[in-house]
């Protein structure tokens, strides 16, 4: 069964052709570069905030953390226009992959989590640091885990997929 | 000239220092056990630290020299792979000996009671002994493949000296190393994601502590952020170790890559960013800063040019695949 012929109309396009064949330095590669530093900002605070209430380096004082939420979002945002971008390049090899859908939810529960985390760990200033972590620990947990699976979801973007390009 | 990058001539430029670098190393260490000083120590794992970081790009320039001379006339292949091999084994011990070396740092800067002899010091002890054995093998094993006049045991590459036949025993045949680590996709795919996730964990931490020193969330104080920093070393040990894994297993696919020099140009500044740190006094002067205290500006410098080099790592590191092959050299 061909896919869906839609992603052939993406990859036809002049943008999505653009960004995959260009010898420019701002085509695929610059694009791809960007997505490695949203995830280092995204997920770098995440293991930060997550360590803390998991027992790391205690001496942090934890309301302050919540200046980090600034920069996972900024993460996040670069993330969600560069990944766009890379799916217009390549949308055969993405939509018609399994992980990629796995990766999309993973990135979405670590994203709840990560919600979760701000508004009721450091929501309420009220909250002494013995409660922050006893409501937090279980959070960080999970979002070092999804964090971590949504990574290995995306690399794996590059050994799993079915077709690389629109099949002729 | 054809010639932008002259391998055999870095790899013998660089290859002496981490040879007699662990040599002076341990002399300096086992000294400092008879005279209990602590500042000889101190400088001894400095010493081991720099060396393991240093013996890199001896290591990665050694498939580039051996491109450049295995067809030369009298040039054994046989005694290049014992060479690489032996180096191979070093590089190993030598890690080692770097990483237990940064943890007996990390923890006498914590309290005084690290200051006692512990099993992490005999550990360094026992490596470095072993890492600077092992050095000396690499460094006669090399000295066979193109100084005929030393006195070449065998051309062949085999062994004479009994001891030399049981460390033989140990050290791994490069080209069967290589094809285990691109036998299988899976071992691949999971290496270069144990190396994304590395970068994750190292990036976060030591960003956190470097944009503090630049003004970002005052209320934290320094001191505080500096407990991140064995994450740090986890994070930067994970993408060592699968940095030279992924290297040994493709290694004509790196060597002549542009980027992937300048990204270990950018770590090796990034070692010398953190010996400024440590040993300018910088640390000193922000470590006993309370919350909401500004940095001075040395500490600044410092905080500002190492995320400026990791972007150049992580840049670097993707603009590997595209721009392979770039590098011009004479075969």
């Amino acid at each position: 069964m061909a896919p869906p012929l839609f992603l052939q109309a993406i990859e036809d396009t002049g943008f999505s052709t653009w960004l995959r064949e260009s010898e420019s330095p701002f085509a695929f590669y610059f694009i791809l570069l960007f997505h490695t530093f949203g995830l280092a900002l995204l997920v770098g605070a995440n293991v930060v905030v997550d360590l803390r209430l998991l027992g790391v380096a205690r001496a942090i004082p934890l309301a302050p953390l919540q200046r980090l939420f600034r920069p996972m979002w900024a993460g996040f945002t670069i993330n969600a226009v560069t990944g766009i971008l890379l799916v217009i390049a390549y949308p055969t090899k993405s939509l018609t992959n399994l992980d990629f859908y796995i990766k999309l939810a993973l990135i979405g529960i670590a994203l709840w989590v990560m919600q979760r985390l701000n508004k009721r760990v450091f929501g309420d200033p009220a909250l002494s640091e013995e409660e922050m972590i006893s409501r937090g620990a279980r959070l960080a947990k999970w979002s070092l885990i999804l964090w971590f699976g949504a990574i290995t979801a995306g690399r794996l973007l590059a050994y799993t997929y079915k077709y690389l390009t629109y099949p002729s | 000239m054809g010639s932008l990058m002259n391998f055999p001539e870095l790899h013998l430029l660089l290859n002496h220092f981490p040879i007699i670098g662990t040599i002076i190393g341990l002399g300096l260490f086992v000294i400092s056990l008879g005279g209990k000083s602590q500042d000889l120590r101190r400088a001894s794992l400095i010493i081991f630290s720099a060396m393991a970081l240093l013996a890199l790009p001896v290591f990665f320039s050694g498939p580039g020299a051996e491109g450049a001379i295995k067809k030369l006339p009298g040039v054994s292949e046989a005694l290049i792979e014992r060479h690489h091999g032996a180096a191979m084994l070093a590089l190993l011990f030598m890690e080692m000996t770097g990483a237990l070396s940064l943890v007996e740092l990390w923890k006498s800067h914590e309290g005084p009671r690290a200051a006692h002899w512990n099993w992490n010091l005999s550990a360094v002890l026992l490596l470095s002994i072993v890492t600077a054995g092992l050095m000396a093998r690499v460094g006669n094993t090399g000295g066979d493949i193109r100084h005929p006049e030393i006195g070449v045991r065998n051309a062949d590459g085999a062994e004479t000296t009994t001891i030399s036949r049981i460390v033989r025993r140990f050290e791994p045949s490069a080209d069967g190393f290589a094809e285990l680590m691109t036998t299988s996709k899976w071992w691949w795919a999971f290496m270069m994601d144990m190396h994304f996730v590395g970068l994750a964990v190292l990036i976060g931490t030591v960003g956190m502590l470097d944009l503090r020193m630049l003004g970002f969330a005052r209320q934290i104080p320094i001191a505080a952020l500096h407990g991140l920093i064995p994450w740090a070393m986890a994070g930067f040990a994970l993408n060592l170790v699968t940095g030279v894994l992924a290297f040994t297993g493709m290694s004509q696919y790196y060597t002549y890559d542009w980027a992937f020099w300048f990204k270990m140009l950018a770590i090796l500044l990034l070692g010398l960013n953190v010996a400024a740190f440590y040993l300018t006094g910088a640390f000193e002067s922000v470590e006993s800063m309370g919350p909401g205290e500004n940095a001075p500006l040395l500490a600044k410098l410092i905080a500002g040019s190492s995320l400026l080099l990791w972007i150049a790592v992580i840049t670097l590191g993707r603009y590997i695949q595209p721009y392979s092959d770039t590098i011009t050299v004479h075969k």
